[in-house]
């Protein structure tokens, strides 16, 4: 490598030393670098959502973020999404009984987006988690089964 | 859950007959790993010394390369290898999937000659994806470029050549035509369509000796194995190809294409594992999506509406080095009684590449036909489109001239205008609307056929009284796994959590294309069967076998009851992990295909899952088998911005008996969801000039959003087809999506009185 | 993407001089330099990250308006409660913007820079010709699909649309835009393509956006965006409009009226001519409708995009009966 960084990246609440080029994206990192796979690849380009993780509690695309610029930030994949032996977040046991995906591969970020978007307040009518989810696409269709599902979800975490 | 102990001809795993798992909302067993990230996809394979390929990709439509200049790419930091059509192992031809030989000569997955636009033409190894990535922008190209026909609207493409195994004829159909007293001619036409699943397509290989392991998402794990063990010239048991997840394909993973032998190559030439991942917009061209297609129909009817002539002439784009027919009369042919038809199709080539299966290749846009014609003809002759459906219902297959095996269509159009509240609509267009939003009410119908071909299925019974099963079958989301340990759980007695399914791995029993809607019918009679053959091993076992507590009883006196053996005649009951024990057995294992007795060698078999030359047509017998639907949509326009929104769908659809109906319930609001954004979203723009797909990305070729999707009502109006497969189950992944276009364009025209032929209706054609 | 060097200047100071070297480029949000970093089009020899500068993201209110930091994010401006109610025009074009993942790293300083998407202008590769990307090399554009296209403001040298939504907010309500000391008016920081296409806004070398402000006005605090496009979410404007209106004590007379118009031009479209012809005027369905046409003087089809000289105006007019209580 011409150019490198070392880097101390927080993920899923601890800490990784990963030595990178400046380019590479966090969402590369997450999933060549550190063993996170949760976050998927769908397009690369901020077009389609399955990249989304959070950084310091916001829902932000992996694709279009440098690895170096979430350093000193807490980044949350799905993996870390409950602590390790807890049971299922309210959101993905809503999406499981909802059948709220078919292939999975956009599903983990639908997850961690509807997780934030009923954090934000943004889960208030189906409407309105129609709009906030928007960002996340879907090709299997599984959308009404996805708002069903952030609506129960928000009802078991209110 | 009981399940009773032979005779093997009662009916099994029905809910209706006690059994409480198949035919049960199961939630889909694969589910935790999937909203866990745990469920691991191809490209999350991460191997010793595993290095990263990137795809060069042509930048002219036609012509041949002069010189590749590599020398940048070449020095650049970490590259490994860059691949050029000069520098890439010929590979031998491979057969394609209706077993005949492949074109003359070596394959070369990289070539000089330049057929489309987007065509793979080097790609570059190297030790970091992003080294790769950034040495391919390397790669100079020179190209000896010559003029490229982009579409079928270029005047030069042609007719194009006649497809007669497509062409469909009954009665004098011109001659009726000419007479009928009422006649209506329209042109149809839908663009090119892309399958674009959120996984882009990619692989990692892996060579060890003359084996070849790829892990690749794959609908078809045997066909694929097959072409890379023909292309590499070794035995196809060296092939093992895995895919346990795949992240969508809806037609587009079901071949190894030319970036598989890229990787392949690559990993070979290196003896090192080669992950090669398509970029988003290189998914446009690296395979073909659905063909442009156009459709000219002629009905000829009486004055009440009753059809007396079809006459259609179709065609639809294909590449210059390939043929790709999209069956255009699939339902024009098959969905109405008509005395007369006639059904003539070409293909045009042009400078693409080659199309390929989209959602219900053919179904799809013949329904955008005929189903928008005959809602024409409803308002030619002053009937409503749901009578006059029903006026032309065909009572067999008109056609094929034999009765259906079931057909609950008129049963669909029922409940669905009931559930829809159809009877309050006002027939005359733009007769309804709500502020700004002028509203319609549309109808079509659909249709897909049942497609059968047989599997394999290993199914074990072990020491722990657990089951597995195990098939080369795949799960893309359709719910192969939740279905065959459902069918499974049935059929030994077993609760369904106690039953494990292995899927999508060449080295387990062997399965055909998913594809064609095929593979759950399949699989569940598989299933069906090797479960039943090993709980009849264990109760055979149980009463032969001097440690067996049943030991002397009659087998047909034993029951099998979530997992436990008993003799209703009293006495001792035990677990099957306990009369394991006590057999001192490990396992039984039983493996059973569905293929003719009199004709299963490993030959046939291999023919069968390797080729789709062993599917039998929906005909072949003595019934015509086919899935109904009808789509009832409400949309609302408005009338100043052109813009139309889905408001509401009501669909009654008939797939037969449902072996999981919450699954079954996500694909058809999956293939009704993908007929919205096909309605009014989805279209590749192709530049005249160069033949570039210029929107091939995720921000400009657009799918629906969440936003754009109301709530669904789906309808089973299905009963078990016993003559459709074994457990009763007809088509459901294809056949949500048949019909939604046409509904929606019949909608639009109720709600403005404007007729769109052209898909998709964007707002510009709305206004003036 | 090419190779980078990586830089995170401590001050703002800083950044600038690391701004002026050769070849480098802001990283804020990264959701336009990092896509087009992808396409190919942009090749930054290095990036400066300013994304961990402190005290650039506030919000902030006085008498006379609002200022709004450079690196305050999309999706905290549209929801903050001040802004909803002075202005919520903008709140409206911000989370009808994009999507809530890119809103959340999105700033508003970077919104502003946003590159047109236009579809040969982001595939270098395929298409050489872009006078944007490269002087002089022509626009693949004119003569190809130009669906999304602009109609106004656009040169015989480029007719890239910008695709803001935000920056129509700030030209309808005369925001300033700041750059450090300098200041300078929403309206003259884009420019207009001209023979200069490669120049779309008055940044120097070496200038950072440090702020946004907004003038409080009566017409800010009764306005709308209104965006029309193909696909309910996630998409770039077919034609949108930003509009606000304050109106007599009789409740009908015109006394103030914004309007500008996005999607549809080179730059962020401020429609003068309809402002004029209706502030005096009572509010009227027909009057309305009469002037929006204005909207569209001087306007040019090219090709595939005819249809939003017959859209933009309707897009005006419904905004103004919207803000007027009328729609």
């Amino acid at each position: 490598m011409s150019k490198s960084l070392t880097l101390k990246l927080a993920v899923n609440g601890a800490s990784h030393e990963l030595t990178v080029e400046p380019r590479v994206t966090l969402l590369d990192a997450l999933r060549e670098h550190l063993g996170f796979t949760g976050s998927k690849k769908g397009c690369d380009q901020g077009q389609c959502g399955a990249c989304t993780v959070h950084v310091d509690g916001e829902r932000v695309l992996a694709c279009l973020t440098l690895a170096a610029q979430v350093e000193g930030r807490a980044v949350t994949t799905i993996e870390g999404l409950t602590p390790e032996g807890a049971d299922l977040h309210p959101v993905q046991a809503a999406f499981l009984a909802q059948d709220a995906f078919q292939c999975g591969y956009c599903t983990p970020g639908q997850i961690m987006s509807a997780v934030a978007c009923i954090k934000e307040g943004h889960a208030g009518s189906d409407a309105e988690i129609r709009e906030y989810m928007s960002g996340n696409l879907c090709r299997c269709g599984a959308y009404p089964h996805i708002v069903a599902a952030v609506r129960e979800a928000k009802e078991v975490m209110s | 859950m009981t399940t009773d102990i032979l005779p093997a001809k009662v009916k099994r795993g029905d809910a209706s007959d006690g059994g409480a798992s198949l035919g049960s909302r199961l939630s889909r067993i694969d589910g935790p790993a999937k909203i866990t990230g745990a469920a691991r996809y191809a490209l999350e394979h991460h191997l010793e010394g595993l290095c990263h390929a990137v795809i060069v990709q042509s930048t002219i439509g036609a012509g041949r390369i002069g010189v590749i200049d590599t020398t940048a790419a070449d020095a650049a930091p970490g590259v490994l290898m860059v691949l050029t059509p000069d520098r890439i192992m010929p590979l031998k031809s491979a057969t394609t999937w209706l077993d005949t030989p492949g074109p003359e000569g070596p394959y070369l997955a990289l070539t000089n000659v330049i057929n489309f636009m987007g065509q793979h033409i080097a790609a570059v190894v190297a030790e970091t994806f992003e080294q790769a990535t950034a040495a391919a922008a390397l790669v100079k190209v020179y190209y000896e470029e010559t003029d490229a026909i982009a579409t079928y609207d270029d005047p030069r493409s042609g007719e194009g050549m006649a497809l007669d195994h497509l062409a469909v004829s009954w009665g004098e159909a011109e001659a009726a035509l000419a007479e009928a007293p009422v006649r209506i001619e329209a042109t149809y036409r839908t663009p090119r369509e892309y399958n674009v699943p959120i996984e882009p397509h990619g692989l990692v290989a892996q060579w060890s000796g003359d084996k070849l392991t790829v892990w690749e998402p794959s609908q078809w794990i045997n066909g694929m194995s097959r072409t890379y063990a023909e292309w590499f010239g070794v035995p196809y048991e060296n092939v093992r190809l895995v895919s346990p997840f795949i992240g969508g394909g809806f037609g587009s993973k079901a071949f190894a294409l030319a970036h598989g032998a890229i990787a392949a190559c690559a990993a070979k030439m290196l003896d090192r594992p080669v992950k090669l991942a398509l970029t988003r917009p290189q998914t446009f061209t690296a395979f073909g999506g659905r063909p442009a297609t156009r459709q000219t129909l002629k009905l000829g009817a009486t004055e009440e509406g009753k059809l007396l002539s079809i006459v259609q002439t179709g065609a639809n784009e294909t590449s210059v080095d390939g043929v790709w027919g999209e069956p255009l009369a699939s339902v024009t042919a098959l969905m109405y009684a008509t005395p007369h038809l006639a059904a003539r199709q070409t293909v045009v080539p042009v400078n693409t590449v080659l199309p390929s299966a989209l959602r219900a290749p053919g179904e799809n846009p013949s329904a955008f036909g005929i189903e928008c014609a005959i809602d024409e003809l409803s308002y030619e002759v002053g009937i409503d489109p749901v009578a006059i459906r029903l006026r032309n219902y065909a009572e067999e297959d008109p056609h094929a001239k034999k009765p259906w095996s079931t057909r609950q269509l008129r049963e669909a159009y029922e409940a669905g205008a009931k559930a829809f509240g159809w009877e309050k609509r006002k027939p005359e267009p733009r007769s309804m609307r709500d502020g700004h939003h002028l509203i319609g009410w549309g109808v079509a119908a659909g249709t897909y056929p049942v497609r059968r071909t047989a599997g394999e299925a290993m199914v074990g019974l072990f020491a722990d009284g657990r089951a597995e099963v195990a098939s080369s079958g795949i799960d893309m989301g359709q719910g192969t796994y939740t279905i065959l340990a459902q069918t499974a759980a049935d059929a030994i007695g077993l609760p369904v959590d106690q039953v494990e399914v292995k899927l999508g791995d060449s080295a387990l029993p062997g399965a055909p294309v998913a594809g064609g809607s095929q593979l759950a019918n399949l699989m569940t009679g598989a299933v069906h069967k090797a479960a039943l053959a090993a709980r009849d091993e264990l109760i055979g076992l149980a009463i032969s076998d001097p440690n067996s507590p049943f030991r002397a009883l009659q087998a047909n006196t034993l029951s099998v009851a979530d997992g436990v053996i008993s003799s209703p005649r009293g006495g001792e009951e035990v677990t099957i992990a306990e009369l394991m024990r006590r057999l001192g057995r490990d396992k039984i294992e039983v493996l059973r295909d569905t293929l003719p007795e009199t004709n299963n060698s490993a030959a046939e078999k291999h023919k069968t899952y390797t080729t789709i030359t062993r599917m039998r047509s929906p005909t072949e017998g003595d019934y015509s088998l086919h899935a109904w639907c009808v789509h009832f949509i409400e949309v609302r326009v408005d009338e100043d911005f052109g813009t139309v929104r889905v408001s509401r769908v009501v669909s009654a659809l008939d797939s037969g008996r449902l072996y999981n109906p919450k699954l079954a319930e996500s694909q058809w609001k999956g293939g009704i969801i993908m007929g919205i954004g096909q309605a009014l979203l989805e279209e590749g723009l192709v530049d005249r000039r160069k033949g570039r797909v210029i929107n091939n990305n995720l921000g400009d070729y657009l799918i629906a959003t969440n936003a754009d999707i109301p709530d669904i009502e789906v309808i089973s109006v299905g009963v078990p087809d016993f003559h459709a497969s074994v457990l009763g189950g007809k088509a459901v992944g294809e056949l949500g999506i048949v019909g939604v276009a046409p509904a929606i364009a019949n909608a639009v025209y109720h709600a403005t009185g404007k007729r769109i032929r052209d898909l998709p209706i964007t707002l510009e054609k709305l206004i003036d | 993407m090419r190779d980078f060097d990586y830089a995170r200047p401590a001050s703002l100071a800083e950044a600038r001089r690391f701004a002026a070297e050769p070849g480098a480029m802001l990283l804020a949000g990264g959701t336009t330099l990092l896509d087009l970093a992808k396409c190919g089009v942009a090749a930054p020899v290095k990036v400066i990250d300013i994304t961990h500068l402190e005290g650039l993201d506030a919000i902030t209110f006085g008498a006379a308006g609002v200022h709004i930091g450079a690196l305050a994010k999309m999706s905290h401006v549209a929801a903050d409660a001040a802004i909803r109610e002075n202005f919520p025009a903008v709140s409206e074009a911000l989370w009808q913007a994009a999507s809530a993942q890119l809103r959340n790293m999105a700033t508003i300083g970077g919104n502003l820079l946003q590159r047109t998407r236009c579809a040969y202008f982001r595939d270098p590769l395929a298409f050489p010709a872009c006078n944007k990307r490269d002087p002089g090399s022509g626009c693949a554009a004119l003569g190809g699909i130009t669906r999304n296209h602009a109609v106004l403001g656009t040169s015989k040298v480029c007719i890239a649309t910008n695709p803001g939504d935000l920056a129509v907010v700030l030209s309808a309500f005369d925001a300033v835009v700041h750059l450090g000391e300098r200041r300078i008016a929403t309206d003259d920081f884009f420019l207009l393509p001209g023979m200069t296409p490669e120049r779309e806004h008055a940044l120097e070398p070496g200038e950072v956006i440090t702020a946004v402000t907004i003038p409080a006005s009566a017409a800010a605090r009764r306005s709308t965006y209104l965006k029309v496009r193909d696909r309910q979410s996630y998409e770039f404007a077919a034609a949108s409009a930003a509009v606000g209106m304050e109106l007599e004590p009789d409740g009908k007379t015109i006394r103030d009226l914004r309007v500008a118009l996005g999607g549809v031009a080179t730059k962020p479209w401020r429609a003068r001519d309809v402002e004029k012809a209706l502030i005096g005027k009572p509010l009227e369905p027909e009057a309305v409708r009469e002037a929006s046409l204005l909207a569209m003087t001087g306007a040019a089809a090219q090709g595939d995009n005819h249809y939003k000289i017959d859209l933009a105006p309707r897009v005006v007019t419904r905004a103004i009966m919207k803000v007027g209580g009328l729609a």
